[in-house]
């Protein structure tokens, strides 16, 4: 469980990028942060691991203040996937990559060695792959296999897809959903509000380095003010209901208007359809 | 505060002057540092050189780079200290022996590369990159390949100390611990320089391409349309520069 606590931070002597932010992400969760550049997301999730102090409120990962643990201690139990694979990855060859963050806490035993085996197994890799000539999909997804071999609670996700497209985004997708079905916490900065609408479970809005909102996804993705507010934009689904039920009021109160993905709002065009061809009968 | 090698604007002496006086300046006196032997000429370039930051406000950065130019130096001296045997004995050694001659050579390594590192370090703090290579090409008459070369290496340091601490993180955030002995340090070099080297090739690659696009190879010393003549200031600081240099050869 991570907590924030009335946290603000900043770097340097600037200005907080944090500003008083408080809320709770549980076990097990799949949370969201959303927000345009600058609104404070990657310093919250540098904040979840340690990597940047609190100058004002406790951060706690399981009941335990950041500020009392060493990085490399959170390490254990909070993962961090960086934007850029490239940052992360230092190994001659898929394999060694692999087994690096055990080989950085003196724990590459053979309990450690058979979980290398597994997630090559389970990705697909080429054990002597040399990392740097794979595609950038694949790097990616073998940076997020380096952090799910050592098995953390918590995983946090910097933009995981960003550079990616569509068929390795489903890629990293797919095993970060895999995860999270598996009891995994996910906690994911994304700026692809389809993304977050096909995968997070909660959504917190941040704009200006504050919270703005919290909820569960589609209850938060369907505020318009509080997107505005925060410089975003509905997945299109969400949207086409919301303008549907904006120009046509009588659909209020249909499925049309609660219609979240794209089979929801298919069925329920299909049923007010048929709806319609019965009236006019 | 500003990044490192950054310029800081400013409306100084030191920012008034032609940048190729400045650097002139600078290597002089760098020149001076290296000839003589004496503590007292170091001791009075240190307190030039602090005078000079002084006047133009840049202080705080002096004080960092004195600090990291002493703690570098300082190996150098080290080493001195234990093959430079010189003076009257005061501990002997199996190759030599420590004397009160070493010491002096150990304190002198570290006055002399601090001295001669703040007035370049200066230049750059207050003059603006690309004035220093585009007066190199308009007065020096340096191919402009080889100015922008210096002017772009400049450039990247700050962006290579920001991958840096970011593929610090990174390495953080797997647990890799950035303290500990001199042994682990050089283990963890792996992990650090690996990403630095592909990241730095992949930026200069596309540095290079962009600039390639842009049409770098049509540009000639007439391209540019500033031109930095030299005022009245930049010849007495060049004398007084020369004078600075001739008597490093005398003290």
């Amino acid at each position: 469980m991570i907590r924030f606590d009335h946290v603000s931070a900043a770097y340097a002597v600037q200005t907080p990028v944090v500003r008083d932010a408080s809320f709770t992400i549980d076990n097990g969760e799949f949370v969201a942060f959303v927000g345009t550049n600058g609104a404070g997301k990657s310093t919250t999730m540098r904040l979840c691991n340690g990597l940047l102090k609190p100058t004002a409120g406790r951060v706690l990962v399981d009941g335990v203040p950041t500020t009392e643990l060493r990085t490399s201690d959170l390490a254990r139990r909070v993962g961090f996937l960086f934007q850029n694979p490239d940052r992360q990855i230092c190994c001659k060859t898929v394999r060694e990559e692999l087994e690096f963050g055990f080989r950085a806490q003196d724990a590459l035993t053979d309990e450690a060695r058979a979980r290398v085996d597994a997630t090559i197994e389970r990705f697909g890799f080429d054990a002597n792959a040399e990392p740097y000539l794979l595609n950038r999909g694949t790097r990616q997804l073998l940076a997020l296999a380096s952090i799910i071999v050592m098995e953390p609670d918590t995983i946090i996700l910097d933009e995981p897809t960003t550079g990616l497209d569509f068929h390795e985004c489903e890629k990293v997708m797919g095993a970060i959903a895999d995860l999270h079905t598996r009891g995994k916490t996910i906690v994911m900065v994304c700026h692809d509000m389809e993304v977050v609408a096909d995968y997070a479970e909660r959504v917190i809005v941040m704009t200006a380095g504050e919270v703005v909102a919290s909820g569960p996804t589609f209850e938060v993705l369907r505020q318009r003010a509080v997107l505005e507010r925060a410089g975003l934009i509905a997945p299109q689904v969400v949207d086409v209901s919301l303008r549907l039920v904006e120009r046509h009021p009588e659909l209020a109160g249909t499925p049309i208007a609660t219609a979240n993905t794209l089979d929801e709002m298919v069925a329920a065009i299909e049923a007010y359809a048929a709806g319609a061809k019965e009236a006019a009968r | 505060m500003k990044g490192f090698l950054e310029y800081v604007p400013g409306d100084s002496l030191l920012h008034k002057m032609n940048p190729v006086a400045k650097l002139a300046v600078s290597l002089l006196i760098i020149f001076a540092c290296f000839i003589t032997q004496s503590f007292v000429a170091l001791i009075a370039i240190l307190v030039l050189d602090y005078a000079f930051a002084a006047h133009c406000k840049m202080m705080p950065q002096t004080v960092g780079l004195t600090k990291a130019v002493a703690g570098f130096s300082a190996i150098l001296a080290l080493i001195a200290l234990f093959t430079v045997p010189a003076g009257a004995v005061l501990a002997p050694l199996p190759w030599g022996y420590i004397g009160t001659g070493s010491i002096l050579a150990a304190v002198r390594i570290v006055l002399r590369l601090v001295a001669c590192a703040i007035p370049l370090f200066l230049t750059f703090y207050v003059t603006k990159i690309n004035d220093i290579s585009n007066a190199l090409v308009k007065v020096c008459h340096v191919p402009y390949r080889y100015a922008f070369v210096f002017s772009s290496t400049v450039h990247f340091i700050p962006v290579f100390m920001n991958d840096m601490s970011g593929i610090m993180e990174a390495q953080t955030a797997r647990g890799v611990e950035f303290d500990g002995g001199f042994a682990k340090k050089v283990r963890l070099m792996v992990p650090l320089c690996v990403p630095l080297l592909v990241s730095s090739v992949r930026k200069t690659n596309s540095a290079a391409i962009a600039a390639e696009v842009r049409g770098f190879n049509l540009r000639t010393r007439a391209s540019g349309y500033k031109e930095y003549p030299f005022a009245g200031r930049d010849v007495c600081a060049l004398a007084l520069a020369c004078a600075l240099f001739a008597a490093s050869f005398l003290v």
